[in-house]
C-alpha cells in the first residue's frame, strides 16, 4: 500500500443520502476526502495533477449520476468504487494516448466498473456535443437559454435583464433561440 | 410563426404538466392525430432531457472546481508523488510484501536459531547410580561384608547391582536420596561408613523431582541422634561455594566446587548446575554450603561437558519431607535453626556429617 493518506472521509452512507437529498456539503466532503487516493494513483501511473483533476470529476460525475438514478447499490466501499472507476478512465486515457499501460501501480483493490465507464462515456459525448451547441449559439441566445433553462430564470426576469417590452417579445426570442439550438444539437 | 411559438408554449407547458385536465387531454388528443406535432413533443423531451443533464453536469463541475481550489494539491503531490528513488519507491508500492517477507524471515531465523539451540544444549544427562558389578568393585565389598557383616542375619549374600548414595533427614532413620536410584529396587540395603548394613523399604517418591525417601526396617538400626545439618530454603546462588558426600566408591568421597548455574540440563528449573566432580555413584548425595546447609540432592552429570553435574534444589526435599507426617519424624531434618555445623572447618562438618551419609545398594 501506498503511502497513508489522512483525510477524514464522510462515511459511505452519509455520502449516498447527501447526494440523493442535494445536501451541499457532502460533495465538499467527498471531495476532499477521496483526492489524494486518485492524484497519487495518477502521479504514479504517468499522469499529472491536471490529469488527476479531471478523472476525479468524472468519476463523481459518474458516482452521482448512478446514485441519482437510483441504481447504485453499495456492495463495495465507496472508496472502492471511485478508485476502481478512476483506474478504469486513466487506463483507457493511457491506451488512447499510447502512453505506457503494463505495470499499473495500484493502491487499492480493483473492481470491475467497465459497464459504468462505457455509460458514462455516452453521456460525456452528449455533454460535449450540448456545450459544443451552446458556444455556437451565440448571444443573446446563449444567455437567454442558459437563463431560462439552466438558471431557471422566469420569462418576466429574462425580459426585464434583456429590455423587452414584453414578455411575448421575450418569449418570441427564447422560441428562436431554442430552434436554433436545437436545429445546432441535433445537426451535429 | 406564432402558431409555432404557441405550439412551443403548448409542448412546454405539457411537457413540464402545466396544463390543466381539459387542456392535456385536448393536446393528448392533438398528439395522436398528428404526428407532426408528436414528433415535436418526442424530439422536445429528448432535448430538454440533454439540456437537464448538461446543466446537471455543468453545476457538478463547478462546485467541484471551486471545491477542488481549496485543496492545496501541491502538498498532497508532494506526499505521494512516485519518489525520485526507487528504493523507496519500491518500498512504498510492495510494502505489505516486504513486511510479511521480513516477519518471515525473521521467525524462520528464530526457530532454525532455537532449534540449533536447543539441540546443542540437549546434553546427556548421565544419572549418577552407580553400576556396582560393572565398576568390578564387588570384590571388595564382598570382603567387607564378610568381615562386618558377619553376625547380621540381614546382609545380603551376593553383592549389589546398583549404588547411589543417601543422607538422613531424621534420626529414626528415614533417609532421602534420588528417584532414579531406586526406582527398579527390588530389595533396598544402606550402608554407613563404617560399613554397617541396614535393609530399608521404599517409603515416599517424587518421580518428577528425581526425590526418594527410605525407611529403614532393620530392628538393629540405632537411632543417629541430632542431625548436624540442616536444609536451606533458598537455592545457593551462583558462585556459592559447595560441596557433596557421596558413595562413587565404597568410602565416602567428598567433594567440592561451586554453584554454576541456576538451572539445570535443559533449563529444568528443579535443579542447578554446579561445577563439582561426581561420578557414578554420587546420585542422592547432600549438597552442602559452607554453613552446613542442604542446598540441593545431587542428581546428574552432562556426560558431554567436565564439571558440570546437576543438583536438585532444596525446595522439593522440603516438599517432599513434608509429605511425611511430621510425627513419624524424629528430630528431623530443619530449616528454621542454625544448625551445628556453621563455622567449622571444612573437614570437622565432613567428620560429622559422613555419619549421617549412606550408600544406598539397590538389588534387582
Amino acid at each position: 500500500m501506498g503511502v497513508k493518506l489522512n483525510h477524514s472521509v464522510p462515511t459511505d452512507r452519509e455520502v449516498i443520502l447527501g447526494i440523493l437529498n442535494h445536501a451541499e456539503d457532502v460533495l465538499h466532503k467527498l471531495y476532499v476526502g477521496y483526492f489524494p487516493m486518485i492524484l497519487q494513483f495518477i502521479l504514479n501511473n504517468n499522469g499529472d495533477e491536471d490529469d488527476a483533476k479531471d478523472v476525479y470529476q468524472e468519476a463523481i460525475i459518474i458516482l452521482y449520476d448512478k446514485v441519482k438514478q437510483g441504481n447504485f447499490e453499495l456492495n463495495s466501499k465507496l472508496k472502492t468504487y471511485l478508485y476502481a472507476i478512476c483506474r478504469r478512465i486513466w487506463l483507457k486515457r493511457l491506451a488512447q494516448s499510447s502512453r505506457k499501460t503494463n505495470n499499473i501501480a495500484d493502491f487499492e483493490d480493483v473492481l470491475a466498473v467497465d459497464d459504468d465507464v462505457d455509460a458514462y462515456e455516452e453521456k460525456d459525448r452528449q455533454f460535449e456535443q450540448m456545450k459544443n451547441a451552446m458556444e455556437s449559439l451565440g448571444e443573446p441566445c446563449r444567455t437567454i437559454i442558459q437563463d431560462f433553462y439552466i438558471h431557471n430564470l422566469s420569462m418576466q426576469e429574462i425580459c426585464d435583464k434583456f429590455g423587452y417590452t414584453n414578455t411575448d417579445n421575450a418569449k418570441t426570442q427564447k422560441y428562436k433561440c431554442l430552434q436554433r439550438l436545437k436545429k445546432i444539437f441535433f445537426q451535429s | 410563426m406564432n402558431n409555432d411559438i404557441l405550439l412551443e408554449a403548448l409542448i412546454e407547458d405539457y411537457v413540464n404538466g402545466k396544463l390543466n385536465a381539459a387542456e392535456q387531454l385536448a393536446f393528448e388528443e392533438l398528439r395522436r392525430n398528428n404526428p407532426q406535432v408528436d414528433h415535436r413533443v418526442v424530439t422536445h423531451n429528448v432535448f430538454l432531457e440533454r439540456l437537464h443533464q448538461y446543466k446537471t453536469v455543468l453545476d457538478l463541475r463547478i462546485k467541484m472546481d471551486e471545491v477542488h481550489q481549496e485543496i492545496d494539491v501541491e502538498a498532497i503531490s508532494a506526499q505521494v508523488r512516485p519518489h525520485p528513488s526507487r528504493i523507496v519507491r519500491i518500498w512504498r508500492n510492495n510494502r505489505s510484501a516486504i513486511t510479511v517477507a521480513a516477519s518471515f524471515l525473521i521467525l524462520a531465523s528464530a526457530v532454525l536459531l532455537s532449534y540449533y539451540s536447543q539441540t546443542r544444549q540437549e546434553g546427556n544427562l548421565q544419572l549418577l547410580d552407580r553400576k556396582v558389578s560393572q565398576l568390578n568393585q564387588s570384590q571388595n565389598h564382598i570382603i567387607r561384608v564378610m568381615n562386618s557383616g558377619a553376625g547380621k542375619s540381614s546382609t545380603p549374600a551376593t553383592p549389589a547391582k546398583f549404588g547411589g548414595t543417601g543422607f538422613a533427614v531424621s534420626a529414626n532413620g528415614y533417609i532421602l536420596t534420588n528417584y532414579h536410584v531406586i526406582k527398579d529396587a527390588d530389595s533396598l540395603y544402606i550402608q554407613n561408613n563404617k560399613g554397617d548394613s541396614y535393609k530399608v523399604k521404599k517409603y515416599y517418591m517424587d518421580p518428577i523431582n528425581d526425590i526418594a525417601i527410605l525407611k529403614v526396617t532393620d530392628p538393629s538400626f540405632l537411632n543417629l541422634g541430632a542431625l548436624p545439618y540442616g536444609v536451606k530454603k533458598q537455592s545457593a546462588e551462583i558462585g556459592e561455594e559447595v560441596y557433596t558426600l557421596g558413595y562413587p566408591k565404597d568410602d565416602v568421597v567428598l567433594g567440592n566446587g561451586y554453584v554454576s548455574s541456576k538451572t539445570g540440563i535443559n533449563g529444568d528449573s528443579v535443579a542447578y548446575q554446579i561445577a563439582v566432580a561426581v561420578s557414578p555413584g554420587n546420585s542422592g548425595g547432600p549438597l552442602l554450603d559452607n554453613g552446613g546447609n542442604i542446598v540441593g540432592v545431587i542428581n546428574g552429570k552432562e556426560m558431554k561437558a567436565d564439571g558440570a553435574a546437576f543438583a536438585v534444589k532444596p525446595r522439593y526435599i522440603i516438599e517432599a519431607l513434608n509429605a511425611i507426617p511430621k510425627d513419624s519424624l524424629n528430630k528431623r531434618l530443619s530449616y528454621k535453626k542454625r544448625n551445628t555445623l556453621l563455622g567449622m572447618k571444612r573437614d570437622k562438618q565432613v567428620a560429622h556429617i559422613q555419619d549421617f551419609v549412606f550408600m544406598i545398594k539397590v538389588y534387582n
